[in-house]
């Protein structure tokens, strides 16, 4: 039988989790972008081991995320339900190639990835999707919802579907291979690219992600690369953690948030590069 | 529509709190028999912690299903339906590799 790790690793692990689960709250992103350079590189597990741990996390935050979002009219069921078709494909496509890279080629992706998230972040720092015309049509995937911030109604329409499409795909596939919701990817995308509000993006992402990190998780699961007892410490933590986000997340501003993920997404993307 | 946000609320939120009761217990029991000198490994409760945290997204999308064949929104229906086909068809190819 497998011995299980020291009770301070697991101590550590948790600890990890809670501030990756934070982050991830206040974000809108499952916070595994956080957790696997963490496990990967401070703990020392061998990367598909730090992936899969990662997506049991993704897992219960985003179930967290949803369920606290679901009387506020602001996850887009239809749109991530559309979106989500392509997502679990991209997964099923990624799910197909894990264990044929090696770990530095997916440390590599990693930092691309980020870096390249940091990047669009900053450039659409003061944009914002809203119509404040609550006589609006909608369309059929847009939505309306209420903003606690400004007090009002809000109304956005779906733009450039086609290419939210191709984003979900792609973010489903690097999902499962780096051990990310895929947030990271989406909730910018649909805000910067088919105008959808920040906090209606991070909604519906989470929604969307918790069936991209379920194909993911399942595949880790089945492989045997998932520590039982260290994911049990992750999960915890980031379910602490992340409600401590949420009450940090309704103080904040979007603006500031913005900032504050790329910020922590360069960092992460140093990291990988410099390693 | 509100009604089958609430519902699913209380879904998710019943699954993340069976799953970290597991997960919780599991994790402990496991160290009182490692402090023991027992011969240890990890509990099962610990496993039945992350199928249960598998299982809670795969249950939702089920009632987001049920929803809308309820309300005649064939194209939703459908494409809920694809996502939950992806879904058995990756679990089922990462069994087969195992």
């Amino acid at each position: 039988m497998r011995i299980i790790a020291s009770p301070a690793v697991v101590l550590i692990v948790m600890a990890a989790g809670a501030a990756a689960g934070g982050l991830g709250a206040l974000l809108g992103i499952g916070g595994g972008v956080f957790l696997v350079p963490f496990l990967n590189l401070v703990v020392g597990l061998p990367f598909l081991s730090a992936a899969g741990i990662s997506l049991m996390t993704v897992l219960a935050t985003s179930s967290a995320v949803s369920a606290r979002s679901s009387g506020r009219q602001l996850i887009n069921l239809r749109l991530g339900m559309v979106l989500g078709v392509a997502t679990v494909t991209g997964a099923f496509a990624g799910s197909l190639t894990v264990g044929m890279l090696a770990d530095r080629q997916l440390q590599r992706l990693f930092a691309i990835v980020t870096a390249g998230i940091a990047l669009l972040m900053l450039t659409r720092l003061d944009r914002r999707n809203v119509i404040l015309d609550p006589t609006v049509d909608p369309g059929a995937l847009g939505g309306r919802y209420h903003e606690q911030e400004s007090g009002g109604e809000v109304t956005y329409r779906i733009r450039r579907l086609p290419l939210g499409l191709g984003v979900s795909f792609v973010a489903g596939v690097l999902s499962i291979l780096l051990g990310i919701g895929g947030g990271i990817l989406k909730v910018p995308a649909l805000n910067a690219l088919c105008g959808v509000p920040m906090r209606a993006a991070a909604a519906t992402s989470a929604f969307m992600i918790g069936v991209t990190a379920l194909a993911g998780a399942l595949k880790y699961y089945v492989r045997g690369d998932i520590r039982p007892e260290l994911a049990a410490a992750a999960v915890l933590g980031v379910l602490a953690g992340s409600r401590a986000g949420f009450w940090i997340g309704d103080r904040a501003r979007a603006k500031g948030l913005k900032a504050l993920m790329a910020l922590v997404l360069g960092g992460v993307a140093l990291i990988y590069f410099f390693k | 529509m509100k009604q089958s946000h609430e519902l699913l609320g209380r879904l998710l939120t019943a699954g993340i709190a069976l799953s970290a009761t597991c997960l919780g217990v599991g994790l402990i029991l496991a160290y009182i028999d490692r402090a023991r000198g027992l011969p240890n490994g990890p509990h099962p409760l610990l496993d039945a912690g992350l199928i249960i945290l598998m299982v809670t997204p795969f249950v939702r999308v089920l009632v987001s299903l049920s929803e809308e064949i309820r309300d005649h929104n064939w194209f939703f229906a459908s494409m809920t339906l694809i996502v939950i086909a992806v879904l058995c068809v990756t679990l089922w190819t990462a069994m087969r590799a195992a």
